[in-house]
């Protein structure tokens, strides 16, 4: 009773993004680490799951392949979730659904929440990962399971077998209350996840984890979407430092250039 | 030719999204929220628009997932707002269709959409191409809006459904009274300030510069010094001014990401290896604390202000 499923990506950290000759993106040079906002949904999880009193399952699919390169990476993400709270961690990596695409992932997604049983009371989301951004996830597995959805969720509070959230949106703040079980996915501004102790870490490596492969799931529908280029914006900006023997002369050399460019009228 | 089907809660997205597809094909507008009392001027562009008086997402879910089981489009659209994020998520899960968001420069052909999007904190570009039928949500104000050419009819759509997930309040948010979106100088402030009453050497500068003040995340998110509608960035704003001045902003690529369509971007940062350097045109290696007070003083002089 009660059980929560988190949804953790182990997404291209867009920190270590580097540039072929071609400028095109090179995938298999950048690294995977855990969504940033998917920290906040596992926060999140371990919060309430001292209220609704069941286990936290992690459900996480990998995208990004090679699997036996990646492998490394996707075990850290899922290790972090671990070490925060998440008792069981479920895992997809299969070279026959990378690069993935959301209807896979969503698709698979379901598939493991229906082939292992899990009956959770809240699924958990980040709003977006920080890779593709493209925010569906959580909505496509409310639809996909008939659930409620509550999407962009600054605050949750669980009381008498529903859920009452804020959602932020773009001029205000709405109030909602939905039944349980439902999906949620939360915003960064939700709570300020903390790094886990060393002791959690030691802890983690103890607890289950289950790895499948795309055969194992049932519904899983392939990529459709397909990326054809992805290409490092080239920053064409001047870099100019301006250099002077004091800060009166630095700022009128400032001025001079602004309005030279002709975005500074004096 | 293709269907189309968009999804909007402003005549403004409305006119946008069809500005995209309109000569995709036929297209039929689904106006929610905002864009109900806006209809007959939505349905000025030519178009068939179905009305819809909620902006209860549960119901307007209900409306559209009725909508595409008659229209059966090939397209449904729309901008990137987060209510349309939600509704379109759910549809595209509910009918396994490809999604994508912040689309832009979209081509429809026979049987696909391709399109570009921004990826990785806005770092990267990314070309993508998408079968048909498929779910394509726009980067707002991005694509030119369509010509009004008249001839569109309304059609008032009810909508029987208790909504599962219950609206039981709203509240606005509070509002710094900027609209950055349209500001031609925008004076920028991060973490650099060291406490909320030094603002106020951003906000003379601003005054003197006819700028409005925006800020990165942690100065609205985590300590609150500027309300919301201030934040400039990935989960924030996304700002074009003619003179973008970051004072005290590290150049995270979450705000770098809200930043680059800015014409000129100036720096002002303590730490001559910061980031921000390698994103602006001009950068003052500088202690904000000293170098804002002397370009404020020179600025009136050259002003005649002095
Ligand atoms: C999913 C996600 C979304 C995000 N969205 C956004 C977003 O929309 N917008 C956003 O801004 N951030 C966003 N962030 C956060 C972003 O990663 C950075 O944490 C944030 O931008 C840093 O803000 P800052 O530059 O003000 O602070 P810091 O990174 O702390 O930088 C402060 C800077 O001030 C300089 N400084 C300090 N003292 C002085 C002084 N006296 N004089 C001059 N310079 C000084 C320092 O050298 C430093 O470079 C997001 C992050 C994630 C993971």
């Amino acid at each position: 009773m009660g059980d929560i499923v988190v949804l953790v990506k182990a997404a291209l950290n867009p920190e270590t993004i580097r540039s072929k000759p071609d400028g095109t993106v090179d995938i298999d040079a950048m690294s995977l680490k855990i969504s940033d906002i998917d920290r906040n949904a596992v926060e999140e999880a371990s919060r309430l799951k001292s209220i609704l009193g069941g286990k936290v399952y992690s459900i996480t699919i990998l995208t990004w392949g090679p699997v036996a390169k990646r492998s490394k990476d996707l075990k850290m993400a899922v290790q972090e979730a671990l070490a925060k709270g998440v008792d069981e961690a479920y895992i997809l990596a299969d070279d026959e659904i990378v690069p993935g695409d959301p209807v896979t992932t969503a698709s698979a997604i379901v598939g493991i929440i229906k082939k292992e049983g899990l009956n959770p009371d809240l699924i958990l989301a980040g709003e977006a990962t920080i890779d593709g951004f493209t925010g569906q996830i959580a909505g496509r597995v409310a639809a996909k399971l008939g659930l409620p959805y509550v999407s962009f969720a600054r605050k949750i509070e669980v009381k008498d077998g529903k859920i009452v959230a804020e959602r932020d949106l773009e001029d205000y703040l709405e109030t909602v209350e939905a039944p349980l079980p439902a999906v949620v996915s939360v915003t960064r501004e939700i709570n300020q996840p903390r790094p886990p102790t060393l002791l959690q870490i030691r802890r983690a490596s103890k607890k289950p984890q289950k790895t499948l492969k795309a055969a194992d799931v049932e519904g899983l529908v392939k990529p459709k979407r397909v990326i054809e280029e992805l290409r490092v914006v080239a920053v064409k900006r001047k870099q100019i430092i301006i250099e002077g023997d004091t800060l009166e002369e630095i700022a009128d050399k400032l001025i001079d250039y602004l309005v030279k460019e002709g975005v500074l009228q004096l | 030719m293709a269907k189309v089907l968009i999804v909007a809660s402003s005549e403004r997205d409305a006119g946008e999204a069809l500005g995209a597809f309109s000569s995709a094909g036929d297209a039929a507008v689904l106006a929610y929220g905002k864009a109900a009392a806006q209809a007959d001027a939505i349905a000025e562009y030519g178009v068939k628009v179905y009305k819809l008086d909620s902006d209860v997402v549960d119901v307007v879910f209900a409306a559209l997932k009725k909508l595409y089981e008659v229209e059966k489009p090939s397209i449904v659209a729309g901008v990137s707002t987060k209510n349309n994020r939600d509704i379109m998520s759910r549809l595209a899960g509910l009918y396994d269709l490809p999604m994508t968001t912040e689309a832009y420069d979209v081509e429809v052909g026979e049987d696909y959409v391709r399109y570009k999007r921004g990826a990785l904190s806005a770092r990267a570009i990314a070309a993508e191409k998408a079968p048909l039928p498929a779910v394509v949500l726009l980067a707002p104000r991005k694509t030119k809006p369509a010509e009004k050419k008249g001839g569109g009819s309304v059609e008032e759509l009810k909508v029987e459904v208790e909504p599962t997930v219950k609206v039981v309040g709203r509240q606005e948010k509070v509002k710094g009274g900027v609209n950055l979106e349209e500001a031609e100088i925008i004076v920028s402030v991060g973490r650099g300030f060291k406490k909320k009453e030094d603002l106020k050497l951003a906000f003379e500068l601003a005054e003197l510069l006819g700028a409005q003040i925006g800020c990165s995340r942690p100065i609205a998110a985590d300590l609150k010094w500027l309300s919301e509608d201030h934040w400039v960035g990935l989960s924030g704003k996304k700002v074009a001014p003619k003179l973008y001045i970051a004072i005290g902003i590290s150049g995270a690529p979450q705000h770098i990401a809200g930043i680059t369509d800015s014409k000129i971007i100036v720096a002002i940062n303590k730490d001559k290896s910061a980031q921000i350097f390698k994103h602006a045109d001009y950068g003052v290696v500088a202690d904000l604390y000293q170098f804002i007070p002397v370009l404020i003083k020179k600025l009136k002089e050259r002003m005649g202000r002095a």
